[in-house]
Order: structure tokens, then C-alpha cells, then sequence
């Protein structure tokens, strides 16, 4: 079993690859080897998940046992995210069928196969090499469209990124220097005794700053709206939906295991708040949809970071909670607009044309602002909740500014949403109204249907989430399941 | 306590110095080419620092070359992960300089500024919306109407 979850980051690796020479061959194994990779992932995870899986699993690569190998930490939170990974990476997966669309099938397994390794690794240089490969297959698929404005964009994004890595790859120096291993588990054990002093904050400060690129931190997110502009709607779907939730975990996973201290989330906490106010401001600004939903996101990710800041894994329910909405909910929208492009003033009336868009719109909407049956509200309930039972002022601040920006996303949402089911201006053809069609349009609904299902079955769907929190919580199994022998010995 | 200057010491403030310079040469430099050359300085500033991590002064390389065992080794990790972080980084500056060259067949240029205007200008034409930040037209009211015409005479050197 445990060799298995190795192919789930193996084999996408393999194809990619091996996809440009099989596509010389044989276009037609060419054409149906990576969905076939992903689907068979996902089935390797779905069986997992089945079989009855209770305890977290640790699996070493290449038979070295940690702390001297590389192992791959298996928990609830990470199969979950592992999957998401996979199943999105089959949902936007590039169906076209030419010549052209090899190399940007080769990317997108890359992608697939880092963002796995992202979701499972317990390592942290092999965090830090499978942030880099997702970066690398991030700009080849940023600048495919081949415009100067992508090239322009990606470049950007680079620097941004490699700024990032500069920063992280400083961090893990120190952390190497102090303590003298990788391992997280093996650093969670070492973490209280060593790292818990200012060089320790620096790592941290370091690290988090450099992973925040790819999560839309608040000080280096200015990639955010350029990319997504440029770049293929399903890969900003896929950017914006799983891969900023990915770097997310891992910042998660440093803050509980390695960097428990309050300074650390202090800083979490302000520069959520930032996030919030300039995302959500920039995003009631913006004039179109991409970028709307652009900088909406970097809102939404500065709420997810003002609960991960919550003392004790207080807001571990609600980074969950939340995270999983954004994912399901951007991931919806993103495949709106990408008929929906363009200025929002020609969207007047696109409800007419194509009805199904329109209502899916409006319920997305609505469950981000937090609508009470469905998700959205639970999901910021919880943290308005944990929020308001602290006493310290800053995150007092944090829930006034999180409230707020609520009132400020349903002015934008709906100023978007009004817009649609206006009356079109006399003078338009019915052919200029932008329509939502095929397989963006399914690929949207099937978002749809997943959001009235979470509501439909919020009871079951809440109870699982408290369980995995509280599995991701729990730092003393971590370390006994990734090294029994040094933690006296409980198994 | 202020011990001597040592070697390590040394080489520390070098490495700092380096992501230092690298980081402050991204954010000023105004040419694309520059800020790529920047970020490898950086990087070589990020690899020294890991390479310190584990280096031992009295130690040999860490290669068994007979039976016997010496008697102190350098800590074969951080070299082993600086040649990992050496690889994804000369991929990444390649990855970048041949976007380079994309953006000036593109455009013609690689300013920074000429090269975001140019994108800026580009995005909002596909888009087909207004640019949200711009030189020409900023958003909201002028802070102060314009003068008229007579009163620009007024105060100048009239003639």
C-alpha cells in the first residue's frame, strides 16, 4: 500500500517526461496517458481513503528511515490535499489535441506531480526542490500563450519567485545550522530547545515570506494580477484554486511543528490583515473579471492567513474550512470567466444568454460572502467565532477588518452580479453578449454541484474536517508515526 | 565579546552581503537583464550561507578514500543540498534568460518600466477594460481644477 502513494508523485514525474517522445509515436497513447496517470492517482488515494484509513502513515523513500532518508508523511490533511491535487489536475487538464498542446500536457503532469510532492513531503529541502519544479512548470505554462504580455508577466513572476527561493534556501541554512537536520519531524523534536529564539524567527520569517510568494502573501503578491490576466484561465483556476493552498500547508505545517511561537503568528496575523484590506480594496476597483477575482483572492488567502495566526491551533478548523470554499468556489468562478473576459460593463445582460453561467455566478457569489445555508457561511462563522473570543486587540482588529471586507465583497459580487441580469444596452447585437459555453460551462457546474452538496451535507462534511484538524494538530504523533524509535518508545 | 576576526566570520558577512546586494540590485536596477544577473547573486549568497552550515575547519572532505576512517569529516549534506539548490537555479536563470530574449522580439525593449508599461498596455487591449493604475489618466477628481488660460499668463513671466 504505502509503496503506491510513491507513484502518485512518481508516475506523473515519468510522463512528463516521457510525454514529448511518446507524442511522437503514437499521438493517440500520447493523448490519453496523462489523464489516465491522474485518474489512476486518484484511485490510488480514493482506495487509501477507503480501506479504512485511520492513522497516519509515514513512508520512507529508497528504504532509508528517517531522519537520514526522505520520508513522506501521510495524514488525513495531506491524502486530502494530495487528491484535490490530482482530481484538479484532471478537471483542468489541457484537452486539445495538436501538436502544440504536448508541451503544455508535459507542464501540467510536472505541475501535478510537484504540487503532490508539496502536499506530502516531510522533508524540508524536499519541500523547498518541489516548490521549485512547480515554479518551473508555473512559468511554462504562464508564458505558453505566447504574447509579450505573458513573457513580460512571467518574468515578473520569476523574479517575484526566485527572490522567494533566495529567501527560503537562507532560511533552511539557518535552520541547518542549528540544528543539523531536515527532517520536520525530527526538527519538531528539536524545535523547542533550539529554535525557539530569534534565529529561529528569522528562519521562519524567511521561509514564510519566501513560500507567501506562491500563497499571495501581502508584501509579494504583486504577480497575482498579471498572471492571471495573461495566463490560461484553467491554469489561473489551478494557481489561485490548489497551488496557493498547497504553500499555505506547508507555512501551516512550519508554524505548528517547527515555529510555535507567538511572535511568529503575530506576523502572520498583520500581514493578513493587510492582504485582506489591499486585496479586497483592489478588487472593488477593478473594472474586470479576472482581475476582480484576482485580487479577491489575495483577500480571501489574507482571511485564511488571519485564522491560521489564531493561538494553540484554535483556527485550525477554520483555515480548513475556508481554504477548501476558496478552492472549490475560485476554482468555479475562474471557469466563468473565461468566457466572461473583458470589461464587466459588456457582461450587461449575459444572464439572457446563457442563464445556467448566470445562476452559478450568483450562488458563488453568495456562498463566498457567506450566505447561511450554504458553506461559505460556516466556514467564516468558525473563525468569526474563534476571532471574537480573543482578547488581544490585534485580532480584534483582524475581525472588524474580516467583517468588513464581507460588506466590501458583496459590493463587488453583486455589483457584478446586478450587471448580469441587467437589461442590455439598446444599441448592442445579441452576438456581443459574452456567452458562457461547453466545457467551461460544465466544468463550472460540476463546482456548482459540489458547493449545494457540502451544503446539503454540512453535518457529515463539518465532523470530518474537525476529525482531520485535529489529526493535523496533534505534533506528538507526527513524530512517533515518522520516527517511533527516538520518541520513547510509545509503539 | 568581541572575538577576533575569523575566517568564518568572514565568509558569513560575505554571504549576507551577497543576498543583500542581490536583493537591492533586483529591486533598483531599471534593466530586466540586470535584475536576473541580481537574483544570481543572491542565489550564490543563499548557497555560500548553506555551504557554511555544515563546514568545519579541521575536517576533510567528506570522501572515504581508504579503510581507515579520518578523523573528522565535513558534513556531506549541505553540500549535497547546495548542489541540488546550484542545478535548479542555473535551470531557472536559463529559464529566464530565454524569456528574455522572447520579450525583446516582442517588444523591442527590456527597461523595466518601458517593458510594464507595454505589458499594462497590452493586457488592457486584450481585456478590453480601462487600465487600473495609470500615467495618463489617474483615477478620481484632479485635487484642483485647472487654471484658466489667463491666469497661466498671470503669474508667469508675462511679457
Amino acid at each position: 500500500m504505502s509503496t503506491n502513494l510513491v507513484l502518485i508523485i512518481a508516475l506523473p514525474l515519468l510522463g512528463a517526461f516521457l510525454l514529448p517522445v511518446l507524442m511522437r509515436s503514437s499521438m493517440a497513447i500520447a493523448l490519453w496517458s496523462g489523464p489516465a496517470i491522474l485518474i489512476y492517482g486518484c484511485w490510488i488515494i480514493a482506495d487509501l481513503w477507503l480501506s479504512g484509513f485511520a492513522q497516519p502513515l509515514s513512508v520512507a523513500i529508497g528504504g532509508f528511515a528517517p531522519p537520514l532518508g526522505i520520508n513522506l508523511y501521510v495524514d488525513s490533511l495531506a491524502l486530502l490535499f494530495a487528491f484535490a491535487v490530482q482530481l484538479l489536475g484532471l478537471v483542468f487538464w489541457p484537452f486539445t489535441l495538436d501538436q502544440e498542446s504536448a508541451r503544455r500536457q508535459s507542464l501540467m503532469l510536472l505541475l501535478v506531480a510537484a504540487s503532490t510532492g508539496l502536499a506530502l513531503s516531510g522533508d524540508l529541502f524536499n519541500l523547498y526542490v518541489f516548490y521549485e519544479l512547480a515554479a518551473v512548470a508555473t512559468f511554462g505554462l504562464a508564458s505558453a500563450s505566447g504574447s509579450g504580455a505573458a513573457y513580460v508577466a512571467t518574468l515578473r513572476y520569476l523574479i517575484l519567485s526566485g527572490i522567494g527561493s533566495v529567501l527560503t534556501l537562507f532560511g533552511i541554512a539557518l535552520i541547518y545550522s542549528q540544528t543539523g537536520t531536515l527532517n520536520l519531524a525530527h526538527l519538531a523534536q528539536l524545535a523547542p530547545e533550539q529554535l525557539h529564539n530569534s534565529l529561529g524567527l528569522t528562519a521562519f520569517l524567511a521561509i514564510l515570506i519566501g513560500i507567501g510568494v506562491k500563497a499571495e502573501l501581502f508584501p509579494v503578491n504583486t504577480w497575482v494580477p498579471e498572471i492571471y490576466a495573461t495566463a490560461s484561465t484553467r491554469l489561473s483556476a489551478f494557481l489561485a484554486g490548489l497551488l496557493s493552498k498547497l504553500a499555505l500547508l506547508i507555512i501551516l505545517r512550519l508554524l505548528l511543528l517547527i515555529f510555535h511561537q507567538p511572535e511568529a503568528a503575530q506576523v502572520i496575523l498583520i500581514l493578513g490583515i493587510l492582504g485582506v484590506i489591499s486585496g479586497e480594496l483592489a478588487a472593488w476597483r477593478a473594472r474586470e473579471m479576472k482581475r476582480m477575482l484576482a485580487f479577491s483572492s489575495i483577500g480571501q488567502l489574507g482571511m485564511i492567513f488571519i485564522a491560521m495566526a489564531l493561538p494553540d491551533g484554535k483556527g485550525m478548523l477554520a483555515v480548513l474550512a475556508l481554504s477548501l470554499h476558496h478552492l472549490i468556489i475560485k476554482s468555479g468562478l475562474f471557469m466563468l470567466a473565461e468566457d466572461w473576459g473583458g470589461a464587466l460593463e459588456r457582461l450587461r445582460g449575459s444572464a439572457k444568454a446563457s442563464p445556467l453561467g448566470a445562476v452559478l455566478f450568483v450562488l458563488f457569489s453568495l456562498s463566498l460572502v457567506g450566505m447561511p445555508p450554504l458553506p461559505g457561511f460556516w466556514a467564516k462563522f468558525v473563525l468569526i467565532t474563534e476571532l471574537a473570543a480573543q482578547v488581544e486587540p490585534l485580532y480584534l482588529l483582524g475581525l472588524a477588518v474580516f467583517l468588513l471586507a464581507t460588506v466590501v465583497e458583496a459590493s463587488y459580487l453583486f455589483r457584478v452580479a446586478a450587471t448580469l441580469y441587467g437589461s442590455p444596452a439598446q444599441d448592442t447585437l445579441s452576438e456581443e453578449i459574452p456567452k458562457t459555453k461547453g466545457l467551461s460551462l460544465l466544468t463550472a457546474s460540476l463546482f456548482g454541484a459540489g458547493v449545494i452538496a457540502v451544503a446539503l451535507l454540512i453535518a457529515p462534511v463539518g465532523d470530518g474536517l474537525q476529525a482531520i484538524a485535529a489529526q493535523a494538530l496533534d505534533v506528538d504523533l507526527y513524530i512517533t508515526t515518522v520516527s517511533p524509535a527516538v520518541s520513547g518508545g510509545s509503539q | 565579546m568581541i572575538s577576533a576576526v575569523t575566517p568564518e566570520l568572514i565568509l558569513h558577512i560575505t554571504a549576507i552581503g551577497l543576498i543583500a546586494i542581490g536583493l537591492a540590485g533586483v529591486v533598483l536596477s531599471s534593466h530586466l537583464f540586470r535584475m536576473v544577473l541580481a537574483l544570481v547573486i543572491a542565489e550564490a549568497g543563499a548557497n555560500l550561507m548553506l555551504v557554511l552550515a555544515g563546514y568545519r575547519w579541521d575536517a576533510v572532505a567528506p570522501i572515504l578514500t581508504s579503510r581507515a576512517e579520518p578523523a573528522a569529516m565535513v558534513d556531506p549534506v549541505p553540500q549535497a543540498l547546495v548542489l541540488t539548490a546550484i542545478v535548479i537555479g542555473v535551470g531557472i536563470q536559463a529559464l529566464a534568460v530565454s524569456i528574455l530574449i522572447r520579450i525583446r522580439q516582442r517588444y523591442a525593449t527590456l527597461d523595466r518600466k518601458e517593458a510594464a508599461e507595454r505589458m499594462d498596455a497590452e493586457i488592457a487591449a486584450t481585456l478590453g477594460a480601462p487600465r487600473d493604475i495609470s500615467q495618463e489618466a489617474p483615477l478620481g477628481e484632479r485635487p484642483l481644477p485647472p487654471l484658466p488660460a489667463d491666469q497661466i499668463n498671470m503669474r508667469g513671466d508675462s511679457p
